[in-house]
């Protein structure tokens, strides 16, 4: 009862404690550079109209601490770019398009973007940030010869066309094309986003254009390249952070130069986001990722040498870190996790051999083998009953989410399956009641598997079982990655397993290509998917298929969120009816352990890189210790 | 002698060059390249790639050249001091092994110390009290090592090791002293993590050991020559230090050939498993991702101490012992 009456009125009490106007608090990590004037104060480091992002549900907090993570890679490192999320424009948490590092973009026509920069916003070593550095990006990049053979990045064009790039002033440019192109914000709001921008002041000095032969010759040598495109190129990886001294808009720049054991990143005075206090984020003053084997980050996690952990971490650790929650000082969250499918099957329609082709295209076939999958079996025995038992299509929590999608011939029910193998004519058995092919070979399917995880063997086993009830033999095979794509691309593999949608929460205006045979690396039809990529082989000439293109063109070209949800809807449906990828089971969480006292870590959010960037749209430079060291 | 070293050392060249064209072979044995794996492990995590920027790659690295090719640009480069590019690091590998060196070096050093200090005495007690029980036992402890796997005991080891001593697990130091310049606090961070890696190396190497060294020894201790010694009079320890010990050393110096190689590579998979930073876990990287000039030049640098160590450990041989001719060749 006390409680019931006693918040309303300390929200009040909090919400007049924070008048927009209060003095801004100094951020104790700076305060002796401020004070001997290396770094000027707050207000000057800020832009004129600093980002606000929501804090719906969330505290303000206090500066300090420092958030340790561990990786298994070097490389790992450029997934920071995602944690810090600094986007020209961004997914909030509600995965609508936000303004970021921009003020502003004014669309017209789907077709004309006006980006409206922040005045006084600064790089992280205090160099303004103008148009200069997009027009850098676009005439001395992208569409330079020497460091760009190939023309712009494909994000950037839209069929086929590159834009018309114009600088309006120093905080506004333009990029116009002559038809819409609903793939350049999302490109730029991507967890590796589309860097439109880049350091113009630092990056001149490796540029021929720029810098003096003598002297560029010089720097070549020294970085040990073979010409100064190498030079370049090595000299700016924004996205990979393997530069400590290359400028940066995210909250957190490394300071760290590889090779090492330890990265450390530090807090970028610049930073152009508030609290809702005014004060400068982020709150943590440095971020350390640790280098150890994949195996033994959960050993470490369970030891609280984290504060911030998901990567390497899987359902099957829960249990041994919820135990040492109590000595690590960490609590462990459970995320959902974003992808369509954990695990899912997929048919090989551009199968080599023709048999077995025809088998795969025949939906009767692919109809059959996921009905006789028995998923609450799997969720149960591998899960603990935490997953969902579904078919491989959007998630519940997605909008556009119907559970028709979910259930479409995904009942275990061995009757109906094989009632579906002997009206496709394979009624013959051997003697141990095994369904023979058209040319007497007993019904083996090898379903090759990338071998990474034992989970993924697990579940497969048990499918095994199940699919030997409608008289299917079913065969594992783990290979690596790497065989395991090139078996696929050539036909060799007439089954994999791999997870299913990449984008299992996705909202009407994002974009649908992984519907359609738009991509090699779509396991279902490798070879339909190389057409559209490269123009090479040939389209399919399966009507349902044909339609699948045909939506995602006009996906590009709808004029409204209604047409591109109805769009979308068509594609699901026929996803569902048409049972193009088999997925076993979704939804499995994601253990992540978070120590105990940073707080404004989302206890129930979904983890998932696009759209979500893992951390990203949750603001990690939002999050705060409650009372740091 | 002097001939003979010189024919040694020029032998080494062409045994170079053929250990260079197979090392090269086998790690371009597996299909697809670098950039494939790159493609697949960026797949795997849901990000993606243009086909177009990787046909860039491709030709930027050279990957698009013959085989041959490509082979001559990292030999070339190899006589030159230069040893290649790794794709993995983007830097060149140099820098990438650089400073793993000293502290495998300092790892493999103690374990071959460990290891030493172990099977030594347990071999000569063994061997001068053969059939009896403490022999048996003793040499138990030897097999219990080389029987347990090491990457079990690595796990079990590290477990117990944060558990009671509150160690930070896996790695050589505590997170913190990572990028510190050397200090004594290191240093004893350093020797705190030390000492799992040392005993779990250590004690699997220690089997062989001693089973050789007892067997030599038994071999020399039947021999006229102690029976002689031990009638005149010499004491027993003096009597087996100064001559059946010493002519039973002859596999530890013939050892020594791929002791050279085993400073630098240390135990691969304990090191994986303990996450240590060493060289071992780079190789194995390099491998897996087919980083192919960080994985042939670092095996490169294992053939040529292997050779090296060869010619080392005969040259002590002969020294050791006159009976060992340095021709070949069919005498009479």
């Amino acid at each position: 009862m006390f409680r019931k009456f006693c918040t309303p009125l300390l929200l009040i009490a909090s919400c007049m404690a924070s008048p927009v106007f209060a003095q801004q608090q100094p951020i104790p990590y700076f305060a002796e550079q401020v004070s001997s004037g290396a770094l000027p104060p707050m207000a000057e480091r800020l832009p004129e109209s600093p980002a606000k992002p929501s804090f719906f549900d969330k505290e303000t907090g206090q500066y300090g601490g420092k958030i340790r993570m561990l990786m298994a890679k070097a490389k790992d490192i450029r997934l920071m770019v995602a944690f810090g999320y600094s986007r020209l424009v961004g997914y909030d948490d509600q995965l609508q398009l936000k303004a970021d590092i921009l003020r502003k973009v004014e669309i017209e026509e789907g077709r004309i973007f006006t980006l409206h920069l922040r005045p006084g916003m600064r790089w992280s070593d205090g160099t303004p940030f103008t148009s200069e550095d997009f027009r850098f990006y676009w005439e001395d990049i992208a569409t330079n010869e020497t460091l760009s053979p190939f023309g712009p990045s494909k994000d950037l064009l839209s069929q086929k066309e590159k834009p018309l790039f114009e600088v309006i002033d120093k905080y506004r440019v333009k990029y116009s094309w002559s038809t819409p192109n609903p793939y350049f914000l999302p490109a730029l709001a991507g967890p590796r986003p589309l860097f439109i921008y880049m350091p113009a002041h630092y990056m001149k000095q490796f540029h021929a254009d720029y810098q003096t032969p003598e002297k560029l010759t010089q720097l070549t040598e020294d970085a040990h390249k073979r010409n100064w495109r190498g030079l370049f190129v090595s000299k700016g990886r924004q996205y990979k952070l393997t530069n400590p001294d290359l400028p940066s808009l995210q909250p957190w720049v490394n300071t760290t130069r590889p090779p090492a054991e330890r990265f450390i990143f530090k807090r970028n005075p610049y930073f152009h986001r508030v609290d809702p206090n005014g004060q400068q984020l982020p709150y943590i003053d440095e971020v350390e990722i640790n280098l150890a084997s994949a195996g033994l980050i959960p050993a470490k996690a369970g030891s609280g040498e984290v504060d911030l952990q998901a990567r390497y971490l899987r359902l099957d650790n829960y249990t041994f870190l919820k135990e040492g929650e109590e000595n690590g000082n960490y609590q462990v969250n459970l995320w959902e996790t974003g992808r369509g499918a954990q695990i899912a099957l997929y048919p090989n329609m551009n199968a080599k051999d023709p048999q077995w082709r025809t088998l795969m295209q025949d939906v009767r076939f692919r109809r059959a083998l996921s009905m006789a999958v028995n998923r609450n079996e799997i969720n149960q025995v591998v899960y603990f009953g935490l997953a969902k038992d579904m078919a491989n299509t959007v998630l519940p929590s997605c909008p556009l989410f119907k559970t028709e999608y979910a259930t479409a011939w995904s009942d275990f029910n061995t009757d109906a399956a094989n009632r579906l193998l002997d009206e496709i004519g394979l009624t013959k058995r051997d003697s141990r009641g095994i369904r023979l092919l058209p040319d007497g070979n007993p019904m083996e399917i090898l379903v090759q598997t990338a071998g990474e995880s034992t989970e993924e063997t697990d579940v497969l086993s048990l499918v095994e079982d199940s699919w030997k009830r409608i008289g299917v033999q079913m065969y594992v095979k783990p290979t690596q990655r790497e065989v395991l794509r090139n078996r696929v691309f050539s036909g060799e593999a007439i089954m994999s397993a791999w997870y299913g949608l990449p984008n299992g929460v996705p909202v009407a205006s994002m974009s649908p290509a992984q519907m359609a045979p738009t991509r090699q690396d779509q396991y279902q039809w490798p070879q339909w998917g190389r057409y559209y990529e490269t123009g090479k082989g040939k389209p399919s000439k399966m009507p349902e298929v044909q339609e699948l293109v045909t939506l995602n063109n006009d996906w590009s070209m709808a004029s409204s969120v209604e047409e591109q949800a109805r769009i979308w809807n068509r594609m699901l449906e026929i996803h569902a009816d048409q049972v193009f990828s088999i997925g076993l089971v979704s939804g499995v969480l994601q253990p992540m352990v978070v120590n105990e006292n940073l707080m404004n870590v989302p206890e129930n959010a979904f983890y998932n890189w696009d759209p979500g960037a893992y951390f990203g749209i949750h603001n990690m430079a939002g999050f705060f210790y409650k009372d740091p060291e | 002698m002097l001939k003979y070293l010189l024919k040694r050392v020029l032998v080494m060249i062409p045994t170079l060059i053929v250990i260079s064209a197979l090392v090269f072979i086998i790690i371009q044995l597996p299909p697809g390249d670098y950039l494939e794996s790159h493609i697949a492990e960026l797949e795997s995590q849901g990000e993606s790639i243009d086909p177009q920027k990787i046909e860039f790659l491709r030709h930027e690295y050279g990957l698009d050249k013959p085989l041959w090719e490509q082979y001559l640009v990292w030999i070339s480069g190899f006589v030159q001091g230069d040893l290649g590019y790794s794709f993995e690091y983007n830097l060149p590998v140099a820098e990438v092994i650089g400073d793993k060196m000293w502290l495998t070096i300092i790892v493999s050093f103690f374990t071959i110390l460990v290891t030493w200090l172990i099977a030594f005495p347990i071999g000569m007690y063994s061997a001068t009290h053969p059939y009896s029980w403490s022999d048996y036992s003793l040499t138990l402890v030897g097999f219990l090592g080389l029987a347990t796997p090491n990457f079990l005991l690595a796990l079990v080891m590290l477990y117990l090791a944060n558990r009671y001593f509150g160690t930070s697990i896996g790695g050589l130091m505590d997170p913190e002293f990572m990028d510190q310049d050397w200090s004594w606090a290191k240093v004893k961070s350093v020797l705190e993590h030390l000492w799992i890696p040392v005993l779990v190396i250590g004690t699997s190497g220690t089997a062989g050991m001693i089973r050789r060294l007892r067997a030599n020894l038994m071999d020399e201790l039947r021999k006229p020559y102690v029976v002689t010694g031990r009638a005149k009079g010499l004491g027993e320890t003096r009597l087996l230090i100064k001559y059946p010990l010493r002519l039973s050393m002859n596999f530890f110096i013939a050892d020594i050939g791929s002791l050279l190689p085993s400073i630098i590579s240390g135990a691969e998979v304990v090191a994986v498993v303990l996450s240590l930073p060493t060289t071992g876990p780079i190789l194995l990287a390099a491998l897996q991702s087919q980083d192919m000039y960080l994985a042939g030049s670092f095996l490169m640098f294992l053939a040529a101490l292997t050779v090296v160590g060869v010619l080392i450990s005969d040259i002590l041989l002969a020294m050791l012992d006159p009976r060992i001719r340095l021709q070949g060749g069919v005498q009479r």
